[in-house]
């Protein structure tokens, strides 16, 4: 399926189980989850590809630390030991806060996108979007297989995010671009990881989806 | 506010601390494997292979002294915790390989590692990653192939590869996501074929050759990430040619040679039953039968022209086929006195007519669409009148027009001279030339525009035979009831005014309604009960006869609905250009048509 096709289709499903009538079973909706996620982080990767495709070694040299990102306090598991022992609701409890928390940092890099000194830069620009458009799809879905999984808590971690602008020369603001993106690139693998991990935990049954 | 201020704070301190450092690679890519000579101590790599654990190894280079273990140490640095450690584990059975375990490797963790040589506290080499970034998974296991088909040549075969993911990679928790690419090439090429991504386990490959052996191997990498890992081993794709089979052959013989049987059967059967199949397809059309009209009179005519002109007409009014039409007309014709009046307009109107040296023919009739017309009322010739004749079923009676009013047709274009009572007309020299005039003269031609054409006929009515009023009558009544053609000539002689003399040719009607009146001679006259069906100029004898031109077209309607006739280039104006002032305001009415009630309001 081409990804357009499983984004339609998984936006279809989502939609479905907002009928409220139990359309779709929950190993269906974290298959459409999953599939999303795998979505957003090929396009969050190359979209990092053609940021480094241009850019200035001196920038290299100016990018903060990957400690620095916003979502950097929450806690996740480190390993995949450590992952395989959260329970599912935690799990998806850390997705939906990471999902949640680049909401506005994204809303911020669309808008700035299109101002980018960068050659690639409507390159940029649509993959932007599109990330948004991922973002937004994949939080409904993920409230849907909350609403689905009977969680009694939301215990959603806050992850504020305070910038809101990326500098105020081409330099700093490309730069600050590229931390953000890889930022979030980090960030959609771990909620790629996290969703995967609980698929392939839902669906013991049929081994062969996993 | 705060968290923005520590933000860029720490990012020029950042900025400041990492511009000291050398070297600084992206947190993506994964350094070479191979080692640079060139160049002094540096890291050659750092792999991982399930995400779970990692190494790292590197090279004393160019500097020897430094080669025997211990000289060189690696240090790492996570993201949280800022001092440097060393590494956790220096592999005993690889030289310069540092193995970090599962307790020490954290995902989504930066590291930075440093190569350090600690007695001189020099710092060889740096570079920082995360984990995932320098994942490259194991190969794939369990390569096979099972055939799929064979073409029908049996020069191709597909096949079906398969494989299983490589053991160390979790791929059932859902750890790890991989996608997988085939390569295969003929055997001892140089170059692989290779085909997309799959993220299942088995690939189809289609159309290899037969005969040839074909190399088949296959790598994975993470989902999303570039790394791939390393090819697996090659299988061999083998398949033996098969013969081909004949027998496809005569099937095909067999077929067209059934097809061109059957078509030669055809063509024959055609042509045996030409006839019968040309009765089948292709029935005859029958004749038209017009009633009133001769046939064989039609057959010298320009019947397709006829055809042309009358098809768009209207010219059917079935309640105008009465019974007797004619007789009624008669009546009226001598009960009404009024009617005289009407006439005398009539003739008002053939006398300016005459000024134009023409003939205004009017039929008054009710709801009839009148027409005036330029007459010559002369013998028409009785085959260009038939050729003027539709396909005429309405008619009552199927009586040549010709052949049955000819004898009278003189006559008639006498009587009507008797009967029109002398009015004023403008200019009088154009009332002789309608002395001798006739009633009716031949269709000659049509013109390209669907006029009339007719031709000055026989100049040989006489005077005293006006005076022959009944008969005339009478012979019109016959006349009539054959539902004739020149049943308007009649109706013209029935009443009114005299006609003057001259022979004139008829107007070209350019309207095809005009023409269509010119044959339904009871259309025009059942109409008119009490009116006078046509408007003769009066005039004396001419003596002479001005030269006449054959025909005039009828050029427009003007704003008084007066007629405004073009004459011919050659010939003298046929029919009179009636002056706007005489003509007062008339209703609305078809080009080229006077209806007599409209005429009836001409008045010189």
């Amino acid at each position: 399926m081409t990804q357009g096709s499983r984004l339609y289709f998984a936006v279809t499903l989502l939609m479905c189980a907002f009928a409220t009538i139990h359309c779709v079973g929950l190993n269906e909706l974290l298959e459409r989850a999953s599939q999303l996620s795998d979505k957003l982080h090929s396009i969050s990767t190359s979209l990092t590809n053609d940021l480094d495709s241009h850019f200035p070694p001196v920038g290299r040299g100016m990018m903060p630390r990957p400690s620095m990102c916003h979502t950097s306090s929450l806690q996740i598991p480190n390993d995949k030991d450590q992952a395989l022992k959260v329970p599912e609701d935690e799990l998806l409890s850390l997705a939906r806060s990471l999902l949640l928390a680049w909401s506005d940092p994204l809303a911020l890099l669309s808008s700035e996108a299109s101002s980018l000194a960068h050659p690639e830069r409507n390159t940029i620009n649509t993959k932007t979007k599109e990330l948004q458009d991922n973002i937004n799809s994949l939080g409904a879905g993920l409230e849907h297989v909350f609403n689905k999984m009977g969680s009694s808590s939301d215990n959603l971690s806050s992850l504020p995010f305070y910038i809101d602008s990326l500098g105020q020369d081409k330099t700093s603001r490309l730069v600050n671009f590229h931390f953000l993106l890889s930022c979030f690139r980090r960030d959609s693998h771990k909620i790629d990881s996290f969703l995967k991990v609980l698929r392939c935990r839902a669906a013991k049954k049929r081994p062969e989806m996993c | 506010m705060a968290e923005a201020m520590a933000y860029s704070l720490s990012l020029s301190l950042l900025y400041l601390g990492l511009l000291c450092g050398n070297g600084l690679v992206s947190a993506r890519g994964s350094e070479l494997f191979t080692p640079d000579p060139s160049r002094g101590p540096h890291f050659t790599g750092c792999r991982s292979r399930e995400q779970e654990t990692f190494r790292c190894w590197w090279s004393t280079g160019t500097f020897q002294n430094l080669t025997e273990p211990g000289a060189l140490r690696v240090f790492y640095q996570t993201k949280n915790a800022l001092e440097w450690r060393e590494c956790p584990d220096y592999t005993r059975t690889v030289e310069n390989e540092c193995y970090f375990n599962k307790t020490f490797t954290h995902i989504w963790t930066s590291y930075c590692i440093q190569l350090r040589s600690v007695p001189q506290n020099i710092t060889y080499d740096d570079t920082c990653f995360t984990v995932e970034n320098i994942v490259h998974p194991d190969p794939p296991i369990g390569l096979n192939w099972t055939l799929l088909n064979v073409s029908r040549s049996g020069l191709h075969f597909d096949v079906l590869v398969r494989w299983a993911p490589p053991p160390s990679a979790d791929v059932q928790m859902g750890w790890m996501s991989l996608v997988y690419q085939v390569q295969y090439r003929v055997k001892n090429a140089s170059h692989w074929e290779m085909l997309d991504l799959e993220s299942g386990t088995q690939q189809s490959l289609y159309g290899l050759h037969t005969d040839k052996e074909c190399e088949v191997r296959v790598r994975c990498k993470m989902l999303a990430f570039d790394n791939f890992g390393e090819f697996s081993d090659s299988i061999f794709v083998h398949v033996a040619q098969i013969p081909s089979k004949e027998s496809t052959f005569p099937t095909t013989l067999v077929l067209i040679f059934g097809v061109i049987g059957v078509v030669i059967l055809l063509v024959l059967l055609i042509f045996s039953q030409q006839q019968r199949l040309m009765v089948i397809f292709l029935p005859p059309i029958p004749a038209p039968k017009i009633k009133g009209i001769d046939p064989e009179l039609l057959k010298n005519g320009k019947l397709d022209q006829l055809n042309s002109l009358l098809s768009s007409q209207d010219m059917y009014k079935p309640d105008f086929y009465h019974e007797d039409p004619w007789v009624e007309f008669i009546q009226l014709d001598l009960d009404d006195p009024a009617e005289k009046n009407e006439s005398s307009d009539t003739q008002h109107l053939l006398g300016l007519s005459r000024s134009g040296s023409s003939h205004v023919l009017n039929f008054k009739s009710d709801d009839d669409s009148g027409r005036a017309s330029c007459y010559d009322p002369e013998l028409p010739n009785p085959e260009d009148l038939a050729s003027l004749l539709p396909a005429h079923s309405g008619r009552g009676e199927n009586h040549p027009l010709v052949s049955s009013s000819s004898p009278s047709i003189p006559d008639l274009g006498i009587q009507q001279t008797s009967e029109v009572e002398e009015t004023p007309i403008q200019t009088q020299p154009a009332v002789h030339s309608w002395g001798n005039m006739d009633f009716y003269a031949q269709v000659s031609d049509f013109t390209p525009a669907g006029g009339v054409v007719l031709s000055p006929g026989q100049l040989n009515s006489s005077p005293e035979k006006k005076k022959e009023e009944e008969n005339e009558k009478k012979i019109q009544l016959q006349l009539l009831s054959d539902g004739a053609y020149t049943s308007e000539n009649t109706a013209r002689q029935l009443d009114v005014p005299p006609s003057p003399g001259p022979e004139q040719g008829y107007h070209a009607f350019p309207t095809q309604a005009v023409e269509g009146n010119l044959w339904n001679g009871e259309y025009l006259v059942s109409a008119g009960d009490s009116q006078t069906p046509y408007l003769l100029p009066e005039a004396p004898p001419a003596p002479t006869l001005p030269p006449v031109s054959d025909y005039t077209v009828v050029q427009e309607v003007d704003a008084q609905h007066s007629l405004l006739l073009n004459p011919p280039s050659s010939q003298p104006a046929l029919c009179p250009h009636t002056p706007n002032k005489h003509l007062p305001a008339m209703p609305t009415m078809p080009m080229g048509y006077l209806t007599p009630d409209l005429l009836g309001n001409l008045n010189p």
